[in-house]
């Protein structure tokens, strides 16, 4: 097993060495479903309803093929790459939807507590592989993938402009990025710091800082000027009504219901839905004709 | 002999072979004793909720290619299988299957399977209050019940409910069936790891989720340390399939089910038959012993008796049972035929009456016009089917929780493992069945998304919405139960006046009837990938604020203004999910 050294990692540009050092001290209770975690654990459906969605609608937009709905293997045969997999927790339901995933985590207790849960299922043992190393490392080598998911991650990075780049530029032609992360907002700020963490103490105090959230209008603007190095195309083209067209983005609102501990999926353009937890989609344009 | 090894599988070698779900299916089968077969679902208990939930699981095509499923039953399930009697004999276990149960079964395709020729519809029920005689009657054409000749419920003996489970079950081929097995014990090899569950024929079954399907002392239960509360009534309920004859031409057809509430226990008439229906007498014990110890037609005496005669010659009708029997001198036939003649004698009982039991033993030769009251009881029943007497003990169970955490996790209770309930509502099966269906929803819920069918997260979902409509409905039947056998006279009037006063009001009964499922609403199923999800979503958040609102009714006053303005968001957001779908919708097609 060859596993790139901590400090390799830290030297990358993204890395931040004190958030990885606060998720290694929690890294034992990535899978206790009631624990830290449990609101990442709730959110894990929603993550994957909102992925599957997705393909079944750039499938029926494409090919004008409905993807049966209660089909399992949506994610069949492609190459999905989890940055900062943390646990597992999305890269295991990945791959039950037949992705061939790999999980990365600048953390290496993550790594070895997602190694050590996806062994307890053996069904996951052919699909599904764990790496401790950076996004920025995984850019030096020749693999990119079709998918490219790194959900909570972003508003822990200490760079995230570089961090988005190296992340688009890990996936092929015409694949998908997904992300989810927190919006800066007065809103957020109440509900992840001051009553996840100070007031209820659900979440460990210092997990999260308030001036690294990112804004979906921030995160939409950026895609709106990059462009791939091998492509001159602007990732999103068009813009109607603040909103990106539904073929190149999409912004998505995750609304908690604490009555039931569950997370929403808030329709498209809800009103104040993206304020605080969202998902965000951007596709890659495909090759120059 | 089974040795603890926490090592999976290892001839599984799928990471050469191009990944399938056939692959991973077939690689992950083993045989051998030493090393675990791996199940995705082993459910132990082959009664009807451990075989609904296979049939469940297995009929739905995405979870039959992906999940191995595994039954466990100890008894011989091909004799249930071959199960056949005569079409006129009926097994005394009987349940009344509501719509909703039933529509349930239709969409799995299990009812197919039933013997349809053997059920029978429940169109009508007259329930009374054996003291004051204060009478509430439900009829499925006045509540206006889309198709009000299927009846409220369908009366359906067990056994062929689970033998029509079980050939769908052979059908469909996608469940081991493991019977003939006993567990012998359940262990866990540490934390985050797999129950195993070791059978006495040396097998070993290594579960990812572990169903305790298995009644009342549930061994699954027990490994999951999930501890149930409860208590026996001093109550037994005695069974039986009675003869009788059939309705005149001028009566209603016997679909109409009797109940009277004696301060003993409830008494019910179940119709199966044109001539046949099925008795549920729950008794206090001393008193369902000597019945049971009676010949059978001193005991078709009795029943007749106690749909009729008034509570203080009952008393007096138990006692001299209860006497004979301490005196080793069981009563006999005409002894009972003398004391009851005499008690309707001097309660002016009229022969011509349907009132009477005289026809008991002087039938009329030539159907006559019924004397006005007839509908009122039911009819009187000549004999007892023989062999069809029995009893067991009534007992309300409810567990703790229905998932099992930490050192238990990976385990869910369904059906009699999760809760046992006072028949008379006979609710104890539909509970079970409402079980399994959102059972086998929250599994197909999660393999469709990738995630753990055994998981916490996975079954989170099922705990919300079955522990409170089974507590609901469980708590009720035991509040009416402990509500009829007071005799005080304020609450026999109390009592009278409320089932008389909710006889008048359609909508307050059709409101009662819509809980006990007689209106069948299928849930939708919420793996509709393009946004179907969101809205089910939403009905399951706004179920959710009524749960936590009533039952937290002592707070309510205080908290009902912060409900309501979270309701209120949320209805909001999903009035935009609901159009937002529509929208959807539209495009698609």
């Amino acid at each position: 097993m060859t596993m790139v050294p901590s400090r390799v990692l830290l030297g990358s540009s993204t890395v931040n060495a004190s958030e990885i050092a606060h998720f290694s001290r929690l890294s034992a209770q990535w899978w206790d479903e009631r624990g830290e975690f449990s609101f990442l654990h709730s959110m894990n459906p929603i993550r994957m309803q909102f992925i599957r969605q997705k393909f079944a609608e750039t499938t029926l937009d494409e090919s004008e093929t409905k993807i049966d709905s209660t089909k399992t293997g949506v994610l069949m045969g492609l190459d999905v790459l989890d940055v900062g997999c943390g646990g597992g927790l999305l890269s295991e339901s990945l791959a039950r939807l037949g992705a061939r995933v790999l999980g990365i985590d600048a953390s290496e207790s993550n790594i070895a507590i997602a190694k050590h849960h996806a062994s307890l299922d053996s069904t996951l043992n052919s699909n599904l592989s764990y790496k401790h190393t950076s996004a920025e490392v995984l850019l030096n080598r020749p693999k990119r993938f079709d998918v490219v998911c790194s959900m909570e991650v972003l508003e822990h990075v200490d760079n995230p402009t570089a961090f988005l780049s190296t992340c688009a530029e890990l996936i092929k032609p015409s694949g998908h990025l997904f992300l989810s992360t927190i919006s800066r907002t007065p809103l957020a700020y109440l509900l992840t710091i001051f009553l996840a963490e100070k007031a209820l103490r659900k979440v460990t105090e210092g997990t999260h800082t308030y001036s690294k959230y990112i804004k979906p209008s921030e995160l939409i603007e950026y895609f709106r000027e990059y462009r791939s190095l091998d492509n001159s195309r602007p990732w999103i083209s068009r813009i109607s009504g603040d909103l990106p067209t539904r073929t190149e983005a999409e912004v998505r609102g995750l609304v908690y219901n604490p009555l039931q501990s569950n997370w929403i999926l808030a329709p498209r353009g809800a009103w104040g839905a993206t304020d605080c937890n969202y998902l965000f989609w951007v596709r890659k344009p495909g090759p120059v004709q | 002999m089974w040795r603890a090894t926490g090592t999976r599988t290892s001839h599984c070698s799928s990471h050469l072979r191009v990944f399938t779900h056939h692959s991973r299916k077939r690689c992950r089968y083993s045989t051998s004793a030493s090393k675990p077969d791996e199940y995705d679902v082993v459910i132990v208990g082959g009664g009807p909720a451990g075989l609904a939930l296979a049939s469940a699981l297995g009929s739905k095509q995405a979870l039959r290619e992906t999940l191995r499923i595994a039954l466990v039953e100890a008894s011989d399930l091909s004799k249930v299988h071959d199960w056949s009697t005569s079409p006129n004999t009926f097994s005394n276990r009987v349940s009344s299957l509501t719509n909703v149960s039933q529509a349930f079964l239709r969409d799995i395709g299990a009812w197919n399977e039933v013997d349809r020729e053997r059920t029978a519809p429940i169109e009508e029920m007259q329930v009374w209050d054996g003291i004051s005689d204060a009478r509430i009657s439900f009829s499925a054409s006045e509540i206006g019940l889309e198709h009000s000749e299927k009846g409220m419920a369908r009366l359906t003996e067990n056994l062929n409910l689970q033998r029509g489970l079980l050939r769908l079950l052979h059908k469909i081929q996608g469940v081991h069936i493991v019977d003939k097995s006993k567990v012998h014990s359940i262990t866990s090899t540490g934390p985050g790891t797999w129950p195993l569950v070791h059978l006495d024929n040396n097998q070993t079954l290594k579960a990812r989720l572990l169903v305790g399907a298995d009644g009342l002392n549930s061994p699954v239960r027990t490994f999951a340390q999930i501890s149930s509360f409860g208590w026996a009534y001093d109550t037994q309920g005695v069974v039986a399939t009675m003869h009788h004859p059939p309705r005149s031409v001028f009566e209603n057809p016997n679909t109409t089910a009797y109940q009277r509430f004696l301060p003993t226990g409830p008494i019910a008439f179940l119709p199966l038959s044109p001539t046949m229906s099925s008795l549920v007498w729950s008794t206090k014990t001393p008193i369902a012993a000597a019945l049971k110890a009676c010949e059978p037609s001193v005991l078709a005496r009795m029943i007749n008796a106690a749909f009729r005669l008034p509570e203080v010659s009952l008393q007096y009708l138990y006692n001299r049972i209860l006497e004979s029997q301490s005196l080793g001198k069981l009563i006999t036939d005409s002894e009972m035929r003398d004391e009851i003649r005499w008690r309707e004698q001097s309660h002016a009982v009229d022969p011509n009456s349907a009132y009477s039991s005289s026809a008991f033993d002087a039938p009329p030769t030539t159907p006559g016009i019924p004397p006005s009251d007839s509908q009122m009881i039911p009819p009187l029943v000549t004999s007892l089917q023989n062999g069809s007497v029995a009893s067991f003990p009534l007992r309300f169970n409810h567990t703790e929780a229905y998932i099992g955490e930490g050192k238990g996790a990976r385990t869910v209770l369904v059906g009699d493992a999760a809760h046992t309930i006072h028949p008379m509502a006979g609710q104890g099966l539909n509970l079970g069945l409402g079980d399994v269906e959102c059972l086998a929803r929250c599994i197909e819920d999660a393999v469709v998304s990738g995630g753990d069918v055994g998981s916490y997260t996975a079954l989170l979902p099922y705990t919300q919405e079955r522990y409170f409509a089974n507590h609901k409905v469980m708590t009720a039947c035991d509040k009416l139960h402990k509500l009829y056998s007071f005799t005080a006279e304020p609450i026999v009037w109390a009592r009278s006046m409320g089932l008389e006063v909710v006889n008048e009001f359609d909508s307050v009964k059709a409101a009662l009837m819509m809980t006990a499922g007689s209106n069948p609403r299928m849930h939708r199923s919420s793996t509709n990938i393009n946004g179907g999800v969101s809205r089910t979503v939403f009905d399951v958040a706004a179920a959710g604020l009524q749960k936590v609102d009533a039952a937290n009714s002592a707070v309510r006053a205080i908290r009902s203004g912060i409900l309501g303005f979270a309701a209120g968001g949320l209805q909001a957001i999903a009035k935009a999910a609901s159009d937002a779908r529509e929208k959807d919708a539209n495009k698609m097609d």
